[in-house]
């Protein structure tokens, strides 16, 4: 047994697979695994007769001397590493004496290597500067096989480091993405704290199947969709981000089915691995970051209303109808305003180190945030575990674990008759209308009252998982990750005894208990076959065991006031029950053969099974393939230009699993008969029923110019459906109501991501990084079979053949602009719902080396979206922007027919003033916008003021600070999320709101 | 060759592994829904009668509210945009794919769920109640079919006249006669009776019509169920006067000719002013008939009977026959009887005191749409007359297009 050194090899995220590169090595597999084995037991020998050295050192920022964390230091040919502490410091002990080669790498900086020798018992130090690159081919990547070179990966992989983010100002895993990487699309739904938005990596390649990403925290699976939707608050929370933004150490974006074939049936939306920060070498190291903040409404809604749909002004002379009748609100505040200041406070601490041999990083974490109006708040708080240790010399094991508890306070929101914006924007046709005005005879609201309503969401979110790495030898490599993602959501909507809607009030509670069990077994053994010639074998297992318990409730009539349960309420229902569980499981195996350790060969497939495929459908293999060349490595290379550059390709499919049940034919127990036990049909049900499977080309490549001061990196995309499952409406005469889902039609989704980073020295003391990201993403129906599909009749969305996923289609005016009589079109395609052009400006200006100010904007073009709000208040004579038009229009039909005259004829229809001529059609709207996502000014405090801390960096951050659009509803972002996710309908939805944080980040 | 080999050993316990998985069980656990042939049973035949009834009510609950406004009974005060369309005379096939699915999937579970009680009872199949309860719902689902859709599908077949209902429910509601008398059972014996002659008058065969109607006594009424228990047995109409204002008697002829049978209430705010609808414009006078979610809803009386009665009697010109018959039903409210000399006269009591018996029943379209086809009655003038085959159906059913 050849002895190995005594400290632990580095944990499985740190560990750098490299491939020894020996002249003179055999052609066949032995003798390519020989050298290996000489190696380990040569290192071995020598020990035990040379004795021990130790490499210490640091690693600095070439630009600014600042120590670089968590960069990896290897000893080439050997597994053999440490990664670098909050100080930059490293040390390798007990190394045998001789030459080594110490390569270091970190995401961001170019890597460097360099080789020392190093005397029998001695200590050297070997200190590293690193300077950044545009584009570095450094690092690893996490795949779904381990961890794989940078360079040898054939996908674009995106990383966002906590580097990234730090300073943003951000809370949440969905903030993080925003703006920082290509290809990802992140719409808030809503402006209440805490509403989950809706995340998107390269478009949509599901009609019914949902595109969301899978999501991997620390190699365990988590439940990527939202929990149940408000029954008043009409939006949800996101799981995903109950980790806390101060938890990440860095988030890789993996985007389109060449890139997650070996993650399965479920992937073909893209996967996002999320991990989080662990124990480093050195002592402890402590940091406190404390934020505080407000939250305040910035522009929203229609412009030219000055009272901004009555939230903005509640009081005063422009509280009028279109008929220019005033009405009064005998509860608006005192500032006449509905809108306030919200207040944000985030605080969290955290220890780094490791001691006796374990690694360690354990923190806690409290925020709590306020909206703009008197409801409406999001607390949370929650601890992190993460240890790291080696039981034995060839197994690591990591254990991390987490809870965070959330208490989120919604207010009522969007489609719901209790709705504020609903009520308060319909100003006289508010549902809440009572005493108190000046005067009797005024029309007179009191939507404060809604206030009184509450719709919460509390819940418990614990992710538990371990993974073991076992080492046999140097080039076998097998993981094993077991792990638990726990979801508990208690939501609840109350109308409490005598609220004025429903005066013996409502209650309705969701109990959802959502779990995840992931076991995901992958081994990797490294070969060399000749001189030339590497390669890496790969296969593996993975099972995901999905529960779902759920049970909603509904109360009515309480006895009496005070804070009510279910059994305060005199009619008691059990609305709907779900216990569901689902099983996926498949197995991989893939082989990667590399050349000269330049051009890199990967092919691979995987085999699924899962439980909501159809009795007559088997297993489902799904097949990849990718190449990567690194040119910039080749001797006719012109490295003066270009002096990194890599060219990538793959292709490769992944699939979306069919729901639970849409295999089986089955019949919905119901009450009937005055409470009487019956049936009803459920599901038609489909034995033939499979996954619909996407392939997908991409090819690109990666480039570095000019020592690393730019870089680009582009990728194309062409992505196909096949199967695709429609939820096909089979004749309702026939019993059957319910659509059953069908693999029956074919969607394209193509594009491309564009990076373009630029490092620029602008003086000795002003340092400019700016970055533009430019994602076009193209997705049409190509065959549903003669079908349009209706998504949302009222909403006017649907999928139709030839049009993007999902259109509007409907009536459009088509002399929209002209002043005459309206010519309707029938049956037109109004618009696309999401942009397909994203664009990401962003400029870091450093100056003096302490004073960083950051910002990051976001276009979004080509989406559209219904204005519902306008739709309905037109109708009800209360949106301002119509007043004019209607009237004229009334003039008009009094028989003043020259008061039409500046009237356009895309008015008429929209400010119409005849029941029997509205149409939703008119109010879809283009929701292009540009939006300042993050602007931070942080400076970093001299050391020479900190006598007790290693570090501190002050922040002044602001979110959403500036918005520009032509969308006349709330926000070109917003949707109701009850409705449908897939298509999208503002009605009445709250705008999001800006934020401005000033935080105090402090190392100690 | 020790790759081969290695490769070989791989591939091996690569097929062991697949061959793993392929006997892992994949057995999706959702307990709740009933799998299709778990109804194959004796025990499951009470429970699918009920959701014979469940079913035909939720129908006919939830049509209430636009059927009434397309038929003047109620005006639109609300802000849901289909009723809105059938307040202005228009139905349009996009706006009833959901009214066309509940009322044909509440017609397909009972025709349906009588051949599956056939094989399931065997033998029993003509003594069991449930089957005459089955045979109504049937031809109740038929009956409200064929008064409100334009023209129909059967089971995804090729378009044929919305009378077809009324020929199959007069064959369903003959063999729940048959099985009524059978068992003995006076209720459903009258409801099918009663139903008969509905179906029997719309074909023309009043005569037919007037012997079954006969048999049904001037107080009996069956109902449709509705229930307060669980949110789907409420009546939908009830809910949108209830706990919305969606609909109003304000602006109807009900409101100037007030009348027992079609009781509301005039709405005050805490200020004293009128309640206006969810549109925040129109005054909201609230239906009284029903007054809470689980009120039932009539589909066959006593009182329609001699209406029936009565109709069949001025179609061959007896003013006097028909007066008698019309006010023994007044009667029967405790209403004054009321005179008419002249046969048209006495049409225009005839069309009002059906209106009021029947009130936000679903049956006034049907009225209105015969009585202007036969020129009596031009209140539909120019409005939709009935409810075409949905867009749903159409897109669905290839026979249809």
């Amino acid at each position: 047994m050849p002895r190995r050194p005594d400290f632990p090899p580095i944990p499985p995220s740190h560990v750098i697979p490299l491939l020894p590169r020996r002249p003179g090595a055999g052609r066949t597999l032995l003798r390519g695994l020989a050298p290996a084995f000489a190696l380990l037991l040569g290192t071995a020998m020598t020990a035990r007769a040379q004795g021990n050295g130790t490499i210490n050192g640091r690693v600095v920022d070439a630009e600014n001397g600042q120590p670089i964390a968590a960069a990896q230091i290897t000893i080439s040919g050997t597994q053999l590493g440490r990664s670098t502490g909050d100080d930059g410091r490293f040390s390798l002990p007990n190394l045998t004496a001789g030459s080594k080669t110490l390569i270091v790498r970190r995401i961001g900086y170019q890597q460097q290597s360099r080789t020392v020798t190093l005397g029998a018992n001695a200590t050297i130090t070997v200190d590293f500067s690193l300077a950044k690159s545009s584009v570095s081919l450094a690092g690893v990547v996490v795949t779904a096989t381990g961890e794989e070179r940078k360079k040898e990966v054939g996908n674009a992989v995106t990383t966002v480091s906590s580097a990234d983010f730090e300073r943003g100002g951000v809370g949440n895993t969905q903030q993080i993405l925003q703006g920082r990487s290509t290809g990802v699309t992140v719409l808030a739904n809503g402006g209440s704290p805490g509403a989950g938005g809706t995340i998107r990596l390269r478009g949509v390649n599901s009609i019914t199947q949902g595109n969301r990403p899978l999501i991997y925290v620390d190699g365990i699976r988590i439940f990527n969709g939202n929990s149940p939707t408000g029954v008043s608050s009409r939006q949800s929370v996101s799981p995903l981000n109950d980790i806390p933004a101060s938890d990440i150490e860095r988030i890789e974006v993996v985007k389109g089915p060449a890139a997650t074939t070996l993650y399965g049936t479920e992937a073909s939306g893209g996967v996002i691995q999320i991990f989080t920060k662990r124990g480093r070498d050195g002592a402890a190291s402590w940091t406190l970051d404390a934020s505080g903040g407000i939250n305040s409404m910035g522009d929203f809604g229609p412009s030219t209303d000055p009272t901004r749909m009555f939230i903005r002004e509640c009081r005063g002379p422009n509280m009028v109808d279109a008929n220019g009748v005033a009405f009064e609100d005998a509860t608006c505040p005192e500032s006449g305003s509905w809108l306030k200041n919200g207040y944000l406070g985030r605080y969290s601490l955290g220890v780094r180190g490791a001691s006796g041999g374990i690694n360690y990083a354990i923190s806690g974490n409290l925020e709590n945030e306020e909206g703009v109006l008197r409801v409406g708040t999001n607390k949370t708080g929650g601890m992190r575990a993460n240890l790291g240790f080696a039981p034995t010399k060839t197994v690591t094991l990591a254990l991390n674990s987490s809870w965070q508890r959330r208490n989120t306070a919604m207010m009522s929101d969007g489609n719901s008759a209790d709705a504020f914006l609903l009520n308060v924007s319909r100003g006289p046709g508010s549902n809440f209308r009572g005493g108190g005005c000046s005067t009797t005879t005024i029309v007179c609201t009191v939507n404060d009252t809604i206030f009184s309503k509450s719709n919460t969401i509390g819940g418990d979110h614990f992710i538990v998982g371990g993974t073991a790495t076992w080492t046999p030898f140097e080039n076998l490599t097998n993981r094993l990750a077991i792990g638990i993602d726990y979801n508990n959501t208690d939501q609840r909507t109350i109308n409490p005894f005598g609220y004025l809607r429903t005066p013996t009030g409502q209650y309705f509670q969701t109990l959802w208990n959502r779990q995840l069990i992931t076991v995901d077994y992958a081994t990797s053994w490294k070969q060399t076959f000749s001189k030339n010639f590497t390669g890496t074998s790969s296969f593996g297992g993975q099972l995901f065991d999905s529960r779902l318990n759920s049970t909603e409730l509904q109360g009515d009539n309480f006895a009496g006031p005070g804070t009510p349960t279910l059994l305060s309420a005199s009619l008691r229902q059990i609305t709907d029950v779900n216990q569901q569980r689902v099983i996926n499981a498949g197995l991989f195996a893939q082989q990667m053969i590399g050349w000269r350790d330049k051009l890199f060969i990967t092919a691979g497939a995987r085999i699924d099974g899962n439980s909501a495929f159809g009795q007559s459908f088997g297993l489902q293999t799904y097949p990849k393939v990718s190449g990567s060349w690194v040119l910039s490595e080749e001797s006719f290379w012109p490295t003066n230009l270009v002096e990194t550059f890599k060219l990538r390709g793959a292709v490769g499919e992944a699939g979306k699993a069919p729901g639970a049940f849409d295999a089986t034919r089955t019949w919905n127990p119901v009450a009937a008969e005055g409470g009487l036990a019956a049936f009803t049909p459920g599901q038609l049900g489909n034995p033939n029923l499979g996954p619909e499977r996407t392939r997908e080309t991409e090819y690109g490549f990666d480039a570095g110019f000019l020592n690393g001061r730019l870089g680009l990196v582009f990728t194309a995309f062409s992505a196909r459906t096949n199967d695709a499952i429609i939820n096909v409406a089979y004749p309702p005469s026939q019993g059957f109501t319910a659509n059953q889902p069908e693999n029956v039609g074919v969607i394209k989704n193509n594009g491309f991501e564009a990076q373009f980073t630029g490092n620029l020295d602008l003086t000795s003391w002003a340092k400019l990084e700016a970055r533009l990201q430019f994602t076009k993403v193209n997705s049409e129906a190509v065959d549903l079979g003669g079908r349009v599909i209706t998504l949302d009749a009222l909403s006017r969305s649907y999928v139709q053949e030839g049009l993007p996923l999902p259109a509007y289609i409907g009536r459009r005016v088509k002399n929209a602009d002209a002043f005459e009589a309206p010519i309707v079109e029938e049956g037109q395609f109004l618009g696309q719902t999401f942009a397909d052009k994203i664009i990401n400006p962003s400029v870091t200006l450093t100056l003096f080396r302490n004073l960083t100010i950051e910002a990051i904007g976001e276009f979004q073009r080509g989406g559209h979206l219904l204005n519902g709000s306008g739709f309905q208040n037109a109708g009800l004579g209360i949106w301002q922007p119509c007043f004019a038009a209607q009237k004229a229009l009334r003039a008009a039909a009094a028989g003043d027919a020259s008061a039409l005259a500046s009237v356009t004829a895309r008015d008429r229809m929209r400010c119409s003033i005849t029941a029997s001529e509205r149409d939703y059609s008119y109010w879809v709207e283009s929701a292009d916008f540009f939006k300042l996502r993050n602007v931070s000014l942080s400076y970093e405090v001299p050391k020479r003021y900190l006598p007790r801390a290693r570090s501190m960096t002050v922040t002044f951050a602001g979110r959403n600070l500036f918005r520009s659009t032509d969308y006349t509803g709330t926000d070109p972002e917003v949707a109701d999320q009850r409705t449908s996710t897939f298509s999208r309908r503002d009605y009445y939805n709250f705008p999001p709101y800006r934020t401005f944080l000033f935080s105090v980040r402090t190392n100690f | 060759m020790p790759i081969l080999t290695n490769f070989r050993r791989g591939a091996v316990a690569l097929t062991l592994a697949g061959l793993g998985l392929t006997a892992c069980s994949f057995e999706v656990t959702n307990p709740g829904p009933l799998v299709d042939s778990d109804l194959n049973a004796p025990g499951a035949v009470p429970a699918l009668v009920n959701g014979m009834g469940g079913d035909l009510s939720n129908a006919i609950g939830n049509y209430l509210t636009r059927g009434s406004l397309a038929a003047f009974e109620l005006n639109h005060s609300g802000n849901f945009a289909a009723e809105r369309q059938f307040a202005t005379g228009v139905i349009r096939a996009e706006d009833v794919n959901g009214d066309w699915a509940r009322m044909q999937q509440a017609r397909w579970v009972a025709e349906n769920g009588l051949v599956r009680m056939k094989t399931v009872l065997g033998t029993n199949f003509e003594t069991n109640p449930l089957t005459t309860r089955a045979y109504l719902y049937a031809g109740f689902a038929n009956r409200f079919l064929g008064e409100n859709v334009c023209e129909t599908t059967i089971d995804g077949g090729p378009r044929v006249p919305s009378s077809e209902h009324f020929v199959r429910a007069e064959s369903l509601f003959t063999r729940a006669i048959t099985l009524a008398r059978a068992q003995n059972s006076t209720a459903l014996l009258n409801a099918a009776l009663a139903g008969r002659a509905q179906v029997l008058a719309w074909q023309n065969k009043w005569d037919a019509a007037v012997a079954d109607a006969t048999l049904v006594p001037a107080t009996f009424r069956h109902n449709a169920v509705f229930s307060i228990n669980t949110t789907r047995e409420n009546l939908g109409l009830a809910t949108q006067t209830i706990n919305r204002r969606e609909v109003t008697v304000f602006n109807t002829v009900w409101v100037a000719n007030r009348d027992a049978r079609v009781p509301y209430d005039t709405v005050r705010t805490s200020s004293g002013g009128f309640q206006t609808g969810q549109d925040g414009r129109t005054r909201f006078f609230r239906q009284r008939k029903y007054i809470t979610l689980g009120d039932p809803v009539a589909l066959a009386r006593g009182t329609e009977m001699l209406l029936i009665r009565a109709e069949a009697a001025l179609r061959n010109n007896d003013v006097a026959g028909a007066m008698t018959l019309i006010n023994q039903g007044r009667a029967v409210s405790t209403l004054p009887a009321l005179t008419a000399t002249t046969v048209d006269q006495a049409w225009t009591i005839l069309m009002r005191e059906r209106g009021a018996v029947l009130w936000l029943e679903g049956r006034r379209l049907w009225d209105l749409r015969r009585w202007l086809a036969s020129g009596r009655n031009t209140t539909l003038q120019g409005r939709s007359t009935c409810m075409p085959i949905s867009l749903e159906e159409i897109g669905a059913n290839p026979n249809l297009q």
